[in-house]
């Protein structure tokens, strides 16, 4: 055993620095965005005092033994159901979500660290099955374990992390190799639900189109039976789930389909949110001198629209900047997951890699003006002390795992 | 389909090629955003955060001949309602606060559906202040209604005006669709009278304070301390040429009669007052006008709203035998000297008689007693054409231009008229009624001023008008407008002639002697229209002080009777305040004036 090693060797800089590079921008676009805001004043402070908790966090994650992880994952798991059920039961309600969980002063969002719960436990799972699941027992597990998060956090009702949770679940069974035929069964009754949103023609048109891959893939009756009727009810049962949204949610499916339609409702956000980053230019209106920022044009900007201060204090320039360090994130993420040689842990880091490109593209895609509002944070740059936390302490596990990646043969 | 290796080649690829190509796709966006179209987003950035605010001008007052201010603006609570965040239901709560019939709120709001429904509607102004404390304790039950001080008309001189100034009035649709580039939904204009007529003058110019506002318009400061602003101009102050004294003179005098006054500075085609009567109150339509006082002014069978000074159309009797004399003495048809006998009556076809037997006059005694006989006979001479063409020098049977707007254009018959009307061989004795100004004569009382002032001008004057100019603030001056002016080219001995026998309607025999008085001397005419409908119309028209006359006057008083006993009293009194002002000031007290003499029965 060599002990002069590189440092770089067990620690992965080009993850570590955008990362804190983000962190710092995000910083100055929390202070930019809360400093005129009377309701919002002690953010900044608050945020600061949650990054250094969340570095805190990222150290232990980083030092720990790479196994903890494993051991882990089903107490992790059980737990973050327990916090799930009972935020539901005494959780504080912020902008029409239970997902508020309050301890004297201090609070965090249990659905935060169900991700990390989430990822273990369906790794571990996954980890264990050999190169196969294609059993439809296996899906089913599967699901389920992704699933139960999914239902008690929709029941907050929390959207825009419940996409976050689909999508890591997908990641993960993409990763594990899981079959086109696999695929389609997972992925087809979300798109019939999502279809079933645009009226009864979209709806009956994806059930076609299901009957048809059904007969590509030549299956038993008893099967292709099944996975239709699956079909079938998500159909079904998203508009019932659609009308037992709250309004708000109703309103912000609706005016995706058309943002003009109410300017000043639900559109409005979207439209303040383009004309802050366009009006930005290539360098920016400087820090602290965006007139959209600085006039709270966006309600809350500091959360889930922060990229809107970026784009338009820092312009082009800025923008750009931010996505690039986050694509080398993620390029760095992508890298570690296929290099790694325990399946447990790739699945992780896909997993992590899934939850952090999420973010990113449904929170800059809808600030930009491509995708509905959904509201989810933009991970390290968004305020929120359990979402910097819990973002930190998954770029603990990875860089744990980056540390001890020459250890599996 | 069998299941693919754990983290194969392939699947990165895939995760890659995502990866890449929501960059991909974020950049191009971004691009698209901040540089191609960074100028449309930046331009709806500014028009976001910075409003301009509507700074609305005081309106410019109306000083009179004196500087005595007529109108000002005085301040007022205007109760609004902005409908995005009114309820309803509270319209009759609001019906009843206000003390006004049921659904005036709702009609309202209705009437105002047509604007955005964040725009405050003005729903009543000038509210008592213990409405406005009302409010104020209520207001967190009152979403949406609020209350701003305007300002609205005051009349501080005691002076209608109502026909003269007329009103300012929330602009109406079709108004506000010709010309939205200056008005918006909610904004006064001048309705009627010289507000109407000076409108551009007195409106000023509205100005912008630009402030910055958040995302909820909430103002949270000035954009730039200001630098941007601009400050509203003040509405030009109006010197008018009416003599508050006269006119309010002329308002006592007609009040509870029907009828004109108009008094005019005959060198200058000034006008010192003008009454319609009835008038209605302006005060009235400071407020936001009830339905119910607008309706009762149109169905008033007295016709308040009807501006009988310049619309009204009546013969204008004797008074419009001084024409006749002055056609034929213009054109040579007679001379001074020619006398024409009355035996109390003249016949051409039928017998049109006299109101006496006055044995030989010349003009002007024909003019002093108001002899019909001569002036039955002078037109043929004149010959109904030539007649005409005198009528239209002094500016019958068209409008005089004077700038408030509703005028009517009188008529005056030729002989191309009476042909059409029965053919060739027409009734040549229907002259010899126009010759005594009556019949199909038809003129108003505005008109009639323009011809006295002529007359006690020897034929100079300029276009009547009531706005002198308006007063330059800085240098106190007043900056007068131009008008039109007049010359008859008649010669001034003409006028001499038969202003001596106006002189001696009062100063000699004639038949308003009662108006002599020992402070000036007024020459006049009365007249009196006949009215198939009832009592007749009481007419004078006359000016003072004789010699070198500075008022001209016309009253008309409706179905009252004979000029010189309803009429001419009036113009008399309005003289009296014009000329003696200083004397009446000063002795503060109210003389009675001795009626010297019965008029005397003329016609």
């Amino acid at each position: 055993m060599r002990i002069d090693y590189k440092i770089s060797d067990k620690f992965d800089f080009k993850i570590f620095i955008p990362a804190t590079l983000l962190v710092v921008i995000g910083l100055a676009a929390v202070y930019s965005a809360t400093l005129n805001n009377p309701a919002a004043v002690n953010n900044f402070e608050k945020q600061l005092l949650a990054t250094a908790v969340a570095y805190v966090v990222f150290f232990i994650a980083y030092s720990v033994p790479t196994n903890t992880f494993k051991l882990i994952s089903i107490p992790a798991y059980l737990l973050s159901l327990l916090f799930l059920v009972v935020v539901l039961v005494i959780g504080r309600k912020i902008s029409g979500a239970k997902s508020w969980l309050a301890f004297g002063p201090f609070g965090f969002q249990p659905s935060e660290f169900a991700k990390i719960g989430t990822i273990l436990l369906l790794a571990n799972f996954l980890s264990r099955l050999n190169n196969n699941i294609d059993s439809f027992k296996d899906i089913l597990l599967a699901l389920a374990i992704g699933f139960i998060p999914i239902g008690l956090i929709l029941l907050e009702p929390d959207m825009g992390t419940s996409f976050i949770f689909i999508s890591l679940i997908l990641v993960i069974l993409f990763w594990k190799g899981i079959s086109l035929l696999g695929l389609f069964v997972v992925l087809s009754p979300g798109l019939v639900a999502i279809s079933s949103l645009f009226g009864s023609v979209p709806f009956i048109v994806s059930l076609l189109i299901v009957l048809v891959a059904l007969f590509f893939f030549k299956k038993d009756l008893f099967f292709s039976g099944s996975v239709f009727a699956i079909n079938l009810a998500a159909g079904f049962f998203t508009d019932n789930l659609y009308n037992a949204l709250s309004p708000h949610q109703q309103a912000r499916i609706k005016s995706f389909i058309d943002p003009m339609s109410d300017p000043l409702g639900t559109g409005y956000n979207s439209i303040q949110a383009m004309v802050a980053v366009g009006s930005g230019g290539i360098f920016g209106k400087g820090y602290l001198q965006g007139n959209q920022t600085q006039l709270q044009y966006i309600p809350e900007q500091w959360t889930d629209f922060i990229y809107c201060a970026i784009g338009e204090e820092f312009g082009f320039i800025g923008a750009i900047l931010v996505i690039s360090l986050f694509l080398i994130i993620f390029l760095r993420l992508l890298n570690l997951a296929s290099t790694t040689k325990d399946e447990f842990l790739s699945l992780v880091v896909i997993g992590i890699l899934g939850v952090y490109f999420t973010h990113f593209l449904i929170n800059v895609g809808m600030v930009i003006g491509i995708l509905p509002i959904i509201g989810v944070p933009l991970s390290f740059v968004s305020y929120g002390g359990s979402s910097m936390v819990s973002n930190m302490f998954m770029l603990g596990i990875v860089m744990n795992i980056f540390r001890t990646r020459k250890n599996y043969a | 389909m069998s299941a693919v290796d754990f983290a194969s080649v392939n699947r990165k690829s895939i995760l890659y090629g995502i990866i890449i190509l929501v960059f991909a796709i974020f950049t191009i966006r971004l691009f698209q955003m901040q540089v191609l179209n960074h100028e449309m987003y930046d331009e709806k950035s500014a028009g976001n955060s910075i409003k301009p605010i509507e700074q609305i001008p005081l309106r410019g007052v109306f000083y009179d001949r004196n500087l005595n201010v007529l109108v000002d603006n005085i301040p007022a609570y205007t109760l609004r309602i902005t409908p995005a965040y009114y309820d309803t239901s509270l319209n009759k709560v609001l019906d009843k606060v206000l003390g006004v019939n049921p659904g005036f709120v709702q009609s309202i709001l209705k009437r105002n559906q047509i604007y955005s429904k964040y725009i405050p509607i003005r729903v009543r102004r000038g509210i008592d202040f213990s409405i406005v404390s009302w409010l104020e304790e209520n207001s967190e039950f009152l979403p949406g209604v609020d209350y701003i001080v305007e300002m609205q008309r005051g009349y501080p001189y005691g002076v209608m005006g109502s026909h003269l100034f007329g009103y300012t009035k929330e602009i109406s649709a079709q108004q506000l669709e010709k010309e939205k580039d200056y008005y918006k939904p909610g904004d006064y204009v001048g309705h009627n009278g010289i507000e109407k007529q000076y409108e551009k003058d007195l409106r000023g110019e509205k100005g912008f304070h630009y402030v910055l506002v958040d995302s909820r318009r909430r103002e949270i400061g000035r954009y730039k301390d200001g630098e941007k602003d601009k400050e509203s101009i003040k509405g030009k102050d109006l010197v008018l040429s009416i003599d508050g004294d006269v006119q309010k003179v002329a308002e006592e005098e007609m009040r509870g009669k029907k009828g004109a006054v108009v008094a005019i500075e005959p060198s200058t085609g000034e006008i010192l007052a003008l009454v319609s009567s009835p008038e209605y109150d302006l005060n009235q339509f400071s407020y936001i006008t009830s339905k119910d006082f607008l309706e009762e002014l149109y169905s008033d069978p007295d016709k308040p709203l009807f501006n009988r000074a310049t619309m009204s159309l009546k013969p204008p009797g004797s008074t419009y035998k001084i024409l006749a004399a002055i056609a034929a003495l213009d054109m040579g048809v007679i001379t001074p000297s020619t006398t024409i006998y009355c035996g109390g009556g003249f016949t051409f076809g039928r017998f049109f008689k006299c109101h006496g037997s006055h044995g030989a006059v010349n003009v002007v005694h024909a003019i002093e007693k108001s002899c019909n006989t001569f002036f039955y006979q002078l037109i043929y001479k004149i010959g109904l054409d030539k007649w005409k063409e005198y009528a239209m020098k002094f500016g019958f049977n068209q409008k005089t231009g004077i700038d408030i707007g509703e005028e009517a254009a009188g008529f005056i018959p030729d002989e191309a008229y009476y042909k059409k009307l029965y053919g060739e061989n027409w009734p040549r004795s229907i002259m010899a009624s126009l010759g005594i100004g009556q019949g199909e004569v038809s003129v108003t009382p505005l008109q009639l001023a323009k011809y006295v002032a002529l007359i006690a001008n020897d034929g100079k004057s300029f276009r009547p008008h009531i706005v002198k100019g308006y007063l330059d603030n800085k240098t106190g001056n007043i900056v007068p407008y131009e008008f039109e002016k007049i010359n008859l080219n008649i010669k001034k001995e003409v006028f001499d002639i038969v202003k001596e026998g106006m002189f001696l309607v009062v100063q000699g025999a004639g038949t308003a002697t009662h108006l002599r008085n020992p402070d000036y001397h007024i020459s006049g005419k009365t007249g009196t229209a006949q009215n198939p409908h009832g009592k007749d119309h009481a007419l004078f028209i006359g000016f003072a002080p004789s010699e070198k006359p500075t008022i001209a006057v016309v009253v008309v008083v409706e179905n009252v009777g004979f000029g010189g006993t309803h009429a001419a009293p009036i113009a008399k009194k309005m003289m009296d305040a014009y000329l003696l002002k200083d004397k009446l000031k000063n002795k503060k007290t109210t003389e009675v004036q001795p009626v010297i003499a019965g008029a005397q029965i003329e016609d």
